[in-house]
């Protein structure tokens, strides 16, 4: 009887966590089919990785935990990249990093303001706003850099702060992996210590009701989207510095990942529950499956093609779980 | 009495936003030197916009059942690159063609079972799905556009009836048609703008909501595949690339037009003069040489500023309410 009932918890426990189980059987084949994969040079080439990603994600975690979703980061990373790197030469590197967090901040507030304004409390229309705005801030990058990429060791004076982001490490970790640790300790405290962490769940779960409860549902909105905006803009600056290139049309696609990165790490996308510490594992899945797929040669075509298939999976295995559970 | 004169005025703006808004935009270019009034560049209007009208009536069948479908490009893309490269490799036109169009058809279907039957939100899901195509286009095509082969494949929609009106426009005349007569005289549309109008009162009325609201995602798949297959045949190549903006475009021409995201309301015929109305927008852009990256801009500020419209009359109406 007992034996009975730890199977089945088994099966269960493997049914919730089918894609985080999935992605730890590749890593354990790719192990084995390709040496590589377990050394040191491998492991520091995804924590990497990991930086620009990460950023987005855990800003991605506050917006999809509020309810909504935000598809300009994209855009505010292409934006905050061309900008900061091509003022370093103007202005200094620190005033430079200074104008990108902020731009990233004013995007983030565009965007609450228009949801706000004008009453698009609902997911989907959240989603078609920022998708426009995307693409309102990728025009803008265009236009700024006149569609050319901006080069950072073009640049004539010192950018010796990009170049420890991009690639200093300091002892074993490199120093974009700190970034990393010091906002993922800001937004857990946020998120797990104070009344602004427990409005977010309250809106994503409920939000007349939390409305109603009292809670100061706009201006978690204004928060979330804040949020989302600066750590876009960190993530754009922790990219530009590892490829010493700022493209107009680099934030490409990393909206998407990101959500995937969020949902993976089991993450409800209807709102109200999920935890930043989940998103750092969704991250670091995707993460370690591009590269195991790439050390396995598959083509980053097949790449894409899989990522939206696990999006799709996710989603719906979420679903399904929610919906049993209410029964 | 002055509440008396002003309400009609406002009814016919917030009523008809896109035709009083193309109205203008053909005054503005009187006063411009332009080859605007060409009849070259009328016809190439009608013709260059036609794929992106076929897409949007399937697209509109959908927001009207409540639903919404974002793979439309990812379907469009793939389905032309199916057809080239059936072509290509020796299969007869028609079966190619039909090939594509079963395939729309099938993606359409699986769209409409993970989000009806399943219960899962349309938006995300369609979202993947068009992420999940991008590969399939771009692996089918090495991310390389790939042209065809066969020269009798092109007639398809570059064929000139009476040699004016060209085949691709014909098949669009013959979609909308189709759309507007399925929403507006069957029960199938009344079905659907129920659906969409009250998910629950539908179902309670006795309506099969979830096979109507499935089927609503196949049609939007098979016109999409169409509209995919007309491309490659207009242009005579297919490429990865050519659906990345689609869906985006056609969910906010589709609003212009006035059919709502909120379900229930709207109709082909009013997405039809939407999608005509950023057509026209964007070739009198093109006509006063304006920037392209400053036109990308100026098109992005519209397609926020429509939707946000779209919103906040929804905000409005709930508050009164």
């Amino acid at each position: 009887m007992n034996k009975k009932i730890t199977t089945q918890s088994i099966i269960a426990f493997a049914r919730n966590n089918l894609i985080i189980l999935g992605i730890f059987i590749l890593a354990i084949i790719t192990s084995f089919v390709e040496p590589n994969f377990l050394t040191v040079g491998n492991l520091q080439n995804i924590m990497r990785q990991f930086g620009p990603l990460i950023m987005l994600s855990l800003g991605m975690t506050f917006i999809i935990m509020g309810g909504f979703i935000d598809l300009s980061v994209g855009g505010i990373i292409s934006l905050v990249a061309v900008v900061t790197v091509s003022l370093i030469d103007p202005i200094g590197q620190v005033a430079a990093l200074m104008v990108g967090v902020v731009i990233g901040l004013i995007c983030g507030l565009l965007n609450s303001f228009l949801i706000i304004k004008g009453g698009a409390f609902k997911q989907s229309e959240a989603l078609f706003l920022t998708y426009g705005m995307s693409v309102v801030f990728t025009a803008v990058a265009l236009i700024y850099t006149a569609a050319a990429p901006v080069f950072l060791t073009y640049s004539k004076t010192d950018y010796s702060i990009f170049t420890a982001i991009g690639e200093r490490f300091v002892g074993p970790v490199s120093v974009s992996f700190i970034i990393f640790l010091v906002c993922l300790l800001i937004l857990y405290i946020i998120e797990s210590r104070t009344h602004i962490g427990r409005s977010i769940c309250l809106t994503g779960g409920n939000m007349t009701a939390a409305r109603l409860a009292g809670i100061p549902t706009e201006k978690t909105i204004v928060f979330i989207y804040a949020v989302s905006g600066i750590m876009a803009a960190i993530g754009a600056v922790v990219l530009a510095s590892r490829v010493t290139i700022a493209s107009p049309i680099m934030g490409k696609g990393y909206e998407t990942q990101a959500i995937l990165a969020v949902v993976v790490g089991g993450t409800a996308l209807l709102g109200g529950k999920g935890s930043v510490l989940r998103t750092v594992i969704g991250t670091l899945l995707i993460i370690m499956m591009s590269n195991c797929l790439n050390l396995l040669g598959v083509t980053t075509y097949i790449q894409y093609m899989l990522r939206g298939a696990i999006l799709i999976l996710a989603i719906w295995l979420d679903n399904r779980k929610q919906y049993s559970e209410g029964n | 009495m002055n509440t008396k004169i002003t309400e009609p005025i406002k009814n016919i703006f917030s009523a008809q936003k896109a035709p009083i808004a193309m109205l203008l935009i053909f005054i503005t270019m009187l006063f411009f030197k332009t080859p605007f009034y060409t009849r070259y560049n009328l016809i190439d209007l009608i013709n260059s916009n036609s794929t992106l009208l076929i897409v949007a009536m399937g697209f509109t069948v959908v927001l009207v059942a409540g639903g919404v479908d974002l793979s439309v490009g990812g379907v469009m893309t793939v389905s032309g690159i199916i057809a080239i490269k059936l072509i290509n490799s020796g299969v007869s036109i028609p079966v190619a063609v039909l090939v594509s169009i079963l395939f729309g058809a099938a993606i359409g279907a699986i769209n409409g079972y993970l989000t009806v039957y399943q219960n899962t939100e349309p938006f995300i899901i369609t979202l993947g799905m068009g992420v999940l195509l991008t590969g399939v286009a771009q692996e089918l095509t090495t991310a390389r556009p790939i042209s065809g082969e066969n020269p009798a494949f092109q007639n398809l929609a570059n064929y000139k009836l009476f040699g004016v009106v060209p085949a691709l426009v014909l098949v669009m005349i013959v979609t909308v048609i189709v759309v507007v007569w399925l929403l507006r005289s069957t029960s199938f549309g009344r079905n659907c703008y129920a659906i969409g109008g009250d998910y629950e009162v539908a179902k309670y009325s006795g309506i099969n909501v979830l096979p109507t609201k499935t089927l609503t995602f196949v049609i939007s798949g098979v016109t999409a595949a169409i509209a995919g297959v007309m491309l490659s045949s207009w242009v005579n190549s297919g490429n990865s690339t050519y659906g990345d903006q689609t869906a985006l475009y056609i969910a906010s021409a589709v609003v212009v037009g006035g059919t709502s995201f909120a379900g229930g309301i709207g109709g082909a015929f009013k997405s039809l003069l939407g999608v005509m109305f950023i057509g026209i927008l964007s070739n009198a852009f093109n006509m006063l040489n304006i920037d392209s990256y400053i036109q990308q801009l100026l098109v992005g500020l519209f397609i926020v500023g429509i939707i946000w419209l779209d919103c906040y009359a929804r905000k409005v109406k709930r508050e009164t309410v």
